[in-house]
């Protein structure tokens, strides 16, 4: 007769809930690597631990750093890695001057979710159903990575580097996300359904006040979501036609590595490509107060 | 650390928790260690909103908490909600209205309005209310009822 496995039980975990960036570095290290996980909002670790595609023995919480902060420097946002999703999707500045970011983190989870949730964790995840990496690709956010040794940055395009894989190094932590300026964006995606379910296919545009060009990502696709400059470029500068609009569509549907998969077919994802980036670029061209 | 003794203000009520494992979700501690069965396990994975608590005033899903994370924290379950006069009058409405089949996703359902309530103020549209629960499921097709209970909610803390 087969013999059931026998699970080890969580109470096997131990938590860390340190003060300090420093202590939280401690900690860490002090762990054996591959058996920490770090703690931010843990809406993906606790289910990673339930269903046990996490090895870890020690949680290092980042709950109690000095790092739930979002703070506007002229044109420029500075957000904390761990600051819930939610006051980010509350901030009134997020939402006129960065309305792509503002529609990607309205699109993650459910209320409760973005509560708990972080950007810092989506980041640090790096999923390739991420629907916050495509608008941080859009907005040429960057990433600052906290070590013992100093402080050192990476735009988010070179730190996400595949599925679950990102620069990170050992010792390091994501101490916040700059976004560079304010841009008219936008975040169009398709669902199954609305909330708590992962897009199909998501595109994200930003227009660039400073160059007058656009940004193009796509994500929901295998293995990281991804720039498109080529698509981009044939949005010209400033509004579009809609025959260039048309063309960025067919371009990025050559560009991009599609697949099938329960959730949809290769053929539905390629057609969605140029829907959704026609619907993102009318939409951030949408007048609105306070961008730009 | 993992034996250290938690402290937690539930339902306006002191818990002093010793030796809770690291990797204990608040839904577990609630329902098994506190006796408040009030709280529903729906999914265990963020999915249905059944386990939504109020943290700190604010939603939590209680299977995506860890106890430790909320170590000093208040926390409220359906048990209290009625104490607070928002929460009274999001579960006036919901019984008025009917909005309840076999009620599994209603505790759910009654703490995320209540936390949306508290948090938008009385200006927030009603659309903004009903999108701010689509992570709350439920299997009875009872939505137009809860659609219904919301709008009454909604006037009645106006
Ligand atoms: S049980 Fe927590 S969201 Fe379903
Ligand atoms: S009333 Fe039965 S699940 Fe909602």
């Amino acid at each position: 007769m087969d013999r059931l496995r026998v699970i080890g039980p969580v109470a096997e975990l131990e938590i860390f809930t340190p003060g300090t960036p420093e202590e939280a570095l401690a900690a860490i290290r002090a762990a054996p690597e591959g058996e920490v996980a770090v703690l931010a909002g843990g809406t993906d670790l606790l289910a990673d631990l339930e269903e046990e595609r996490s090895r870890a023995r020690r949680i290092v919480s980042l709950r109690r750093l000095p790092w739930r902060t979002l703070d506007w420097t002229g044109p420029s946002l500075s957000i904390g890695s761990t600051l819930p999703l939610r006051a980010l999707e509350l901030d009134p500045g997020v939402r006129s001057r960065l309305p792509g970011l503002y529609e990607a983190v309205h699109a993650v989870g459910s209320v409760p979710l973005r509560h708990r949730a972080t950007l810092g964790g989506n980041l640090a995840r790096s999923a390739p159903a991420s629907d916050l990496i495509p608008v941080l690709l859009a907005l040429d956010a960057e990433v600052e990575l906290f070590a013992a040794a100093g402080v050192r940055r990476l735009s988010v395009d070179r730190f996400v580097r595949a599925s679950r894989v990102t620069a990170i190094a050992p010792g390091e932590l994501i101490r916040s996300i700059r976004i560079p300026e304010a841009r008219p964006s936008a975040f169009r995606w398709q669902r199954v359904r609305l909330a708590n379910d992962i897009s199909q296919l998501a595109v994200a545009v930003a227009l660039s006040p400073s160059d007058r060009r656009w940004r193009v990502a796509v994500g929901g696709i295998p293995p990281r979501a991804i720039r498109l400059a080529e698509a981009a470029t044939a949005l010209g500068t400033g509004a579009p036609a809609e025959a260039a609009v048309r063309r960025a569509g067919e371009i990025a549907a050559r560009a991009v590595p599609l697949v099938a998969d329960r959730r949809a077919s290769e053929e539905y994802r390629r057609r969605l490509i140029g829907t959704l980036l026609a619907r993102a670029v009318a939409s951030a061209l949408l007048p609105r107060e306070g961008v730009g | 650390m993992t034996e250290r003794r938690l402290v937690l203000t539930v339902n306006g009520l002191a818990a002093s928790l010793a030796d809770v494992p690291a990797g204990e979700r608040l839904l577990d501690t609630l329902r098994w260690r506190l006796g408040l069965k009030g709280t529903k396990e729906g999914c265990r994975t963020g999915g249905c909103g059944a386990c939504t608590v109020l943290v700190d005033g604010e939603s939590s899903l209680s299977c995506l908490t860890l106890t430790h994370e909320v170590d000093g924290c208040a926390v409220t379950t359906i048990e209290a909600i009625a104490s607070d006069p928002v929460g009274r009058s999001v579960r006036d409405a919901f019984e008025r209205e009917g909005a309840l089949q076999c009620g599994y996703c209603t505790p759910g359902f009654v703490v995320a309005l209540t936390g949306l309530l508290k948090e938008r103020g009385r200006s927030a549209p009603l659309e903004e209310l009903l999108d701010g629960l689509q992570g709350n499921l439920c299997r009875c097709t009872g939505y137009v009822a809860i659609a219904r209970a919301v709008r009454a909610a909604r006037e009645a803390t106006a």
